[in-house]
Parts: C-alpha cells; structure tokens; sequence
C-alpha cells in the first residue's frame, strides 16, 4: 500500500525535532529539542506529535500545544510549520494528512508556529486565526430569506463558474498562504472566499458590497501587502490558484468604482 | 466622489494597482529612452544621437512637462514600493527560522525592493550625471554629446555602474510586467504562459541592449566597426 511498509519491524523511524514553545503570547519564545524514537512511518504527523505528548505527559512535563479537529484534511485546523514549510514538504497536503514515511531515520525536523502579526500566537503551535474569521463576518455568506428550499436547478449556473467556485470554496481557511507568504499577505484566502461566492448567481446581489467589506477587513487586520510571489498557491493544501487573487483585484477595482453608497441601496426595491 | 477614490488608493489593493500602473508606464519610457540611445549606434561621429537630443530639446516646454511627469511617475513608484515593504515587515514581527519555499516565488520577485533601490540610486547618479551636470539635452552639440557619452561608459568605474544597475534592471523587469498583470487582474489560463514570456523577453531584450552599452562602449571607445 505504501513505501512505509519497508520500515515495519525495523523499529521506525528516529527523530529529532526542535520544536517551538511559548508559555503565552507574551513570553518569549524558544525551541526545544526532543528525541523520538521508533515513530511509525503509517503515522501522520499529528500522531507523531501525540505519541511525543504522551511521553511528555507521562514525564510530568507541558505537551505541546498544537490546534487539530477533523485529521482529515478538511476543517484547516491543523498548520504549523515543518522546516520551514507551511504544512510540511508534501504539495497539497495539511498537516494532519503528512504521513511520517515522508522522513527518514535521523531526520532532524523544525517545527514552528504560523507567524504573522494578524495571527497572534496563543501557546507553543497555536496562533490566533479569529482575523479570518472576521473577514468571514464582513461578507462570506449570501443572504437569503428563509422558508422552504428552492426547486433544484431553478437558479442556473454555467458548468465553468460553477466549477471555478467549489474550486475557490476547497479553501479550509487553514492561514497557510499567510504563513507561507513573506509578505503575510492574506489575498488567497480573501480571494478564494470572494470568488466562491462571487462566482455563482447565489452570491452575485452581494458581489460587490462583499469585496469592499471583506478587503477593508484585511486592511484592518494588519496582514501584509500581495507582492505577487505566488509562495501562497504553492503552500496552499488545496492547491488554490492565484488567479482568484487576479478575480478579487478586478473586483475590487470594479465595485470601488460602481459601488453606490449603502444608504442608496435598496431604494424603490 | 474624491473619498471614493481616497478609499481605494488607501486599501492595499488600490495602493498596488497604482503600483502597477506606475510601473508599467516606466517600462513604456524604458523602452522609448531606449530607442533614443540606440542611436548612438547609427553613426561614429555622433550625429545621429546629436539630431534625436536636438529633436528632444525642440520641445520645449513640453519637455519640461514630460520630465515632470516622469519625475512623479518614480517618486510615486519608488514612495509605494518603501511603503509596502516598512508594511510587509510589520505583518511579520518575528520570523522563521529557515523559511523554505515550495516553488512559488523566483529571485525575481522576492527581491523586488533589493533590485529597486538599486535601480533608484542609479538613476539618481544618472539624471544628476547626464541631465543636470551636463545640461546635454540644453545645448545638443553633435560635437560633443556622443562623445560625452561614450567618454562616461569607457570608464571602468561608469561602465561598472551602468552595467551593474541593467542587471538589477533585468531582474526586476522579470518579475514587474507579469506582476503588473495580474494587479490589474488580467489573468488567464490562456494567457498565462503568453504573458510569461513576454515579461521575460521584455527584461532579457531591455535590459541586455541597455547593458550592451558600456560593454560596446568600453571595447570601440565609439568608433563602430559597422559604420
Ligand atoms: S487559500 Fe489555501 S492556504 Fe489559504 S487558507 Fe485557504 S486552504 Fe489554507
Ligand atoms: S485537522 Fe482538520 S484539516 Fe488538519
């Protein structure tokens, strides 16, 4: 099933890994180094990291703090970075899906918190992602009256929006693009969001109220200005593509321009 | 309407595009000065470059308006480009230890701001050197001027400046034409590798004739064996 199956009964893998702790957002940071050993290749990296806090635990030392939820590659919990990479050296791929067959033996490994000012860090791994979620509030939804669900397929849409939005909407909202991003911009993610639903006729009455919303959030939150570096996509677990950063400029160019003032919205609706 | 505009040039976003546009109007004048210079090339005796400057100088007041625009085209890119990189740095108080990219980003784009000052201090040295000090577009003298020229990029020291900051030139142009693009929005799949390449080729022809120049220069001393 796997190249891992080469190392059972060999005793697994023996690491070193320098991990970051930090009490509180306020006490200074270090790394501290711990040996592992015999850590199964078929382990993700998540269960490398709980067989590490059992020892800890057992030795009556701090575990390390680490955010976690489904394990399965959808809810963007999980995120740290592994040498130097948000999310580990495998393309496409978040923490809790990182196998440790993508180690060797003797491997030294570096594990760090995602670092950006708008991510303030909580404990050891764990930073603060509530920024995204404020952006969320200002314009990541649609509104809809409730009451019964309409017919299915009542309201078309073309095959290729259709499809350049679930594409846009794989994004787990995970922060690796800030993390990875050496600018700590945020504009996959603000972009991902804004053409998931700006794409689909659903989202479309709110397009461009929610670009200027969700863009002034971004702004407010400190992350980094886009320098068109691309490291975002390639650190991205869901492979979003840049070209949803191309989407969000132009919409954000267009409804700065053809937004009317709020207080006009709606009238003689 | 002016707080409109005002919102958009304070939001990131607005604050790259004109980043772009700056940027991309740059490369028009690159190009253009570089058509100019080639006619350095024409002739030995200068008279071809002698007539473009007499032509550039019969202006007049238009010039001057030119020069100013120019002038607010830098120090527009140059002010949002410092802007954006004191920003970068606060969104990212502490860094990592060994930041290891996945692929996304070139030599090029992550030193955008290195090759930048570069390309400003020469540009200072060059605009103070050929514009102001020598007053050449002033007094186009066919004599003299390509002479000037040529005396200033046979010098080991001003054909190492020159050529130096073509380079970091080359670098940035790599990345500014595609980057630009995709500011403004403009991107494709179907345009993608098209764009890409005329990024690449724009920096590769640009800024190599630019850097032929004190390299011609330096081994002629002005004399073209082809004219
Ligand atoms: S765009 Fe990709 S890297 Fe960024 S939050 Fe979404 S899934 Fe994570
Ligand atoms: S724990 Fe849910 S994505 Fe990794």
């Amino acid at each position: 099933m796997s190249a891992g199956h080469d190392d059972h009964g060999t005793g697994g893998l023996d690491l070193t890994l320098h991990i970051w702790r930090q009490e509180s957002s306020e006490a200074e940071g270090r790394f501290e180094t711990y040996p592992l050993h015999g850590v199964s290749p078929d382990m993700s990296f998540l269960e490398m990291l709980d067989v590490l806090n059992e020892q800890l635990t057992l030795e009556g030392r701090d575990p390390v703090a680490f955010d976690h939820d489904c394990r399965e590659g959808i809810c963007g919990s999980c995120g740290m970075m592994i040498n130097g990479q948000a999310h580990g050296p495998e393309r496409e791929t978040a923490t809790c899906q990182l196998h440790m067959r993508r180690f060797k033996s003797g491997d030294t490994i570096f594990i760090e918190p995602f670092r950006a000012r708008a991510f303030p860090l909580l404990k050891d791994l764990v930073v603060d992602r509530s920024a995204f979620d404020r952006i969320i509030a200002k314009g990541g939804f649609i509104s809809v009256n409730t009451g019964s669900a309409r017919d299915a397929n009542s309201l078309p849409a073309a095959k290729q929006d259709a499809d350049l939005s679930m594409d846009a909407a794989a994004c787990i909202g995970c922060g690796a693009c800030v993390a990875a991003c050496p600018n700590a911009a945020a504009m996959l993610f603000v972009g991902a969001k804004v053409s998931h639903l700006g794409l689909l006729p659903q989202g479309k009455p709110e397009r461009s109220r929610r670009v200027l919303a969700m863009v002034a959030q971004m702004d407010a939150e400190g992350f980094g200005n886009c320098g068109n570096i691309y490291e975002c996509e390639a650190a991205c677990p869901k492979a979003i593509s840049v070209e949803n950063i191309a989407r969000l400029n132009r919409d954000y160019l267009l409804a700065s321009a053809t937004e009317r003032p709020s207080s006009a919205q709606g009238e003689g609706a | 309407m002016t707080s409109r505009l005002q919102t958009f040039l304070r939001s990131s976003i607005g604050k790259k595009l004109l980043m772009a546009l700056t940027g991309l109007s740059l490369i028009g004048f690159l190009v253009v000065h570089l058509a100019g210079n080639l006619t350095l090339f024409v002739d030995s005796d200068g008279s071809a470059m002698a007539a473009y400057a007499q032509k550039l100088a019969d202006l007049g007041p238009l010039l001057w308006i030119a020069e100013a625009g120019l002038l607010l085209l830098f120090v527009v890119h140059i002010g949002l480009g410092m802007r954006a990189a004191m920003e970068n740095r606060d969104a990212r108080p502490s860094r990592y230890k060994d930041a290891a990219p996945k692929g996304g980003r070139s030599a090029a784009s992550v030193t955008m701001i290195a090759t930048g000052v570069v390309i400003g201090i020469f540009v200072v040295i060059h605009v103070i050197d050929f514009r102001l000090m020598k007053g050449l577009l002033a007094h186009p003298d066919p004599a003299t001027l390509a002479k000037v020229v040529v005396a200033r990029l046979s010098t080991p020291l001003g054909a190492s400046i020159y050529f130096i900051a073509m380079i970091a030139l080359g670098v940035h142009l790599w990345h500014a034409f595609q980057s630009a693009l995709q500011t403004l929005g403009l991107r494709h799949p179907a345009y993608d590798a098209c764009i890409r390449k005329t990024g690449a080729g724009l920096a590769v022809v640009v800024a190599g004739l630019f850097a032929a120049f004190p390299v011609l220069c330096l081994i002629y001393k002005g004399n073209w064996p082809w004219s």
